[in-house]
């Protein structure tokens, strides 16, 4: 020990801490089944929906092949399934998806290793934002995929407003991030408890409150509740416009900030196990 | 420059104090043996020098920086407990990973490296669910080991090894330490092993330290005996009490130890004088377990 000499650390840049982390979870994303599963029920679900009520003898649950997408006006509140049933499901699959996937962090340990090297907790809340909001935002492309294709086969009407039909698309794409930050923020306080995270992704994933809420307030004052991520989710539908989207990245930002806040916090405060 | 510093550290969980006061020093390039019953509280002092808890109290340095300090972070190899690998990837996805997480640029070649030092790299295309607990414990020394860390928090790395696997684990880290840049804190229940490699040693109590030293302070304070066999064991024990103050039984070896004889040949000739036929004779030096299972029963 006599030849100890003065020992120099490099700071990592935001950069390369996020590259790290963000390789990690990229890495994993890629290598774990689970994730093209969950592309091929995104693809499947609606191939299945649009498929079965179409050839069925009763009347079809949908008169036009892109309501599988989003319904034609935003309906907070509907009446049948059909109204329901739409890209926004997307967002349950992810919600069950995120769980599996941080619930893996924690239950195989290796949470230790990644806050050994990142003692900067914003950088997991981000990087597993940023993951699970790709994987959805790719969920939503398998589903658009399965529902033309279904719609294809089965020769119903593709009538569409192609710009609001981009915006839409485009719009709940982009709710995935404020969707992921969710999950996320979830899934870290509730660590511990792996069906309770699934649970809670899946309550809030079907947008119960705010379909709760929307009852109770009408569906014409109901656009206050865009403030909300299932309020914007509903709103990006088939008569969208630029506006739309502006207030779906503004909501999908605000609140991807909030959560990774709180996420932050709640991480720094917390052991790891 | 010390690689870890820790002035009146403290955890507590609720009303429980896991770690009281806690002062601790562990010079660059030691081999530093933390030992201590279960639930003293090594873990969780090798865990808040991890950042992998929050200290409720008290200081932690890392060559001469705040533990919570990203520099230096990225500058730990950890094995805490068991390594952190996902079930479902092979060992080398799963090493990958790692290499990713540290952003070193060339992963493949280091993880190759890495492997072949453990003697992992036939089984890199094994799912880490189907290794061995030896198996496991060797990925994730590995894992600990990439990226060439400055400081290395190894708990319990030997459970599960065979004696291969000791021994490869003793080679690479005496190897490690060599230039004097490497430190490694390692606890372990397994003491005569962890004797054979540690430079320094912490033992920890109800969390708090109760003493450290190096290993040739721990050489000082550890006597050495004159062993001996006899065929009448009684009436060499009762010749050898009139001779010697300090004759000790060890029940599980059958030997008699005699503590303040000069050499062994004048042992030899009490028990000669006294018709007593010796057997077998040898000296030998109290080692580390007996030194620590004295101090906890409070035996000097």
């Amino acid at each position: 020990m006599n030849n100890t000499r003065e020992i120099k650390f490099e700071s990592p840049s935001f950069y390369q801490r996020l590259r790290g982390m963000l390789g990690v979870d990229f890495y994993r994303l890629f290598h774990t089944p689970l994730y093209y599963i969950f592309l091929a029920i995104a693809a499947i679900i609606p191939a299945m929906i649009l498929g079965m009520t179409t050839v069925e003898g009763g009347a079809p649950l949908y008169s036009n092949t892109w309501n599988i997408v989003a319904a034609d006006t935003p309906l907070y509140v509907f009446n049948e399934i059909g109204e329901y049933a739409n890209m926004n499901m997307v967002f349950i699959f992810g919600g069950i998806m995120v769980s599996i996937f941080i619930g893996h962090d924690y239950g195989s340990g290796y949470v230790k290793q990644l806050f050994t090297s990142h003692p900067k907790k914003q950088d997991y809340m981000l990087s597993k934002t940023i993951t699970c909001a790709f994987s959805m935002a790719c969920m939503c492309v398998t589903y658009l995929i399965g529902g033309v294709t279904a719609g294809l086969f089965t020769g119903a009407d593709m009538t569409v407003n192609v710009g609001s039909l981009i915006i839409a698309i485009l719009g709940k794409m982009v709710m995935s991030l404020g969707w992921a930050s969710l999950y996320t923020f979830l899934n870290v306080i509730f660590r511990k408890y792996f069906g309770i995270s699934i649970a809670s992704s899946f309550f809030f994933g079907t947008g119960i409150l705010i379909i709760g809420a929307a009852a109770v307030i009408g569906n014409s004052s109901s656009a206050l509740l865009n403030i909300f991520l299932y309020g914007s989710s509903v709103n990006a539908c088939l008569s969208s416009n630029i506006f739309t989207l502006i207030i779906c990245v503004l909501v999908s930002v605000g609140w991807t900030l909030v959560y990774n806040l709180l996420g932050t916090l709640v991480l720094s405060k917390s052991d790891v196990y | 420059m010390d690689a870890i510093v820790i002035r009146n550290l403290s955890k507590s969980f609720g009303q429980k104090q896991a770690v009281s006061g806690l002062n601790m020093t562990v010079p660059a390039g030691a081999i530093y043996g933390f030992i201590g019953e279960n639930g003293s509280g090594k873990s969780t002092t090798e865990k808040m020098i991890c950042g992998l808890i929050p200290k409720s109290e008290g200081s932690i340095r890392i060559f001469g920086n705040d533990h919570t300090d990203a520099k230096v972070r990225a500058g730990i190899g950890v094995l805490i407990e068991a390594p952190g690998c996902f079930p479902g990837l092979t060992v080398w996805n799963n090493m990958m990973l790692q290499a990713t997480n540290l952003g070193l640029e060339n992963a493949e070649e280091q993880v190759r490296a890495t492997l072949k030092l453990v003697r992992m790299e036939g089984s890199a295309s094994n799912k880490y669910k189907n290794c061995s607990l030896g198996m496991k414990q060797r990925i994730g020394i590995a894992m600990a080991l990439l990226g060439d860390p400055k400081l290395l928090v190894l708990d319990e790395p030997l459970n599960g090894l065979d004696a291969d696997g000791m021994r490869i684990m003793r080679e690479v880290l005496t190897d490690i330490v060599k230039d004097g840049e490497h430190t490694v804190l390692i606890s372990s229940h397994l003491l005569p092993e962890l004797q054979k490699i540690a430079t320094h040693y912490g033992i920890i109590r109800h969390g708090r330290m109760i003493r450290e030293m190096t290993a040739e302070e721990l050489s000082e304070d550890c006597p050495t005996f004159v062993a001996l066999r006899a065929a009448d064991m009684r009436r060499a024990r009762s010749v050898l009490n009139l001779h010697y103050a300090r004759v000790e039984e060890d029940i599980e070896r059958e030997y008699l130890r005699v503590y303040d004889a000069e050499s062994p040949e004048e042992v030899v000739k009490h028990l000669y004088d006294n018709s007593v036929t010796v057997s077998e004779l040898f000296t030998e030096r109290i080692g580390l377990e007996e030194y620590y299972i004295n101090l906890m029963e409070g035996r000097k």
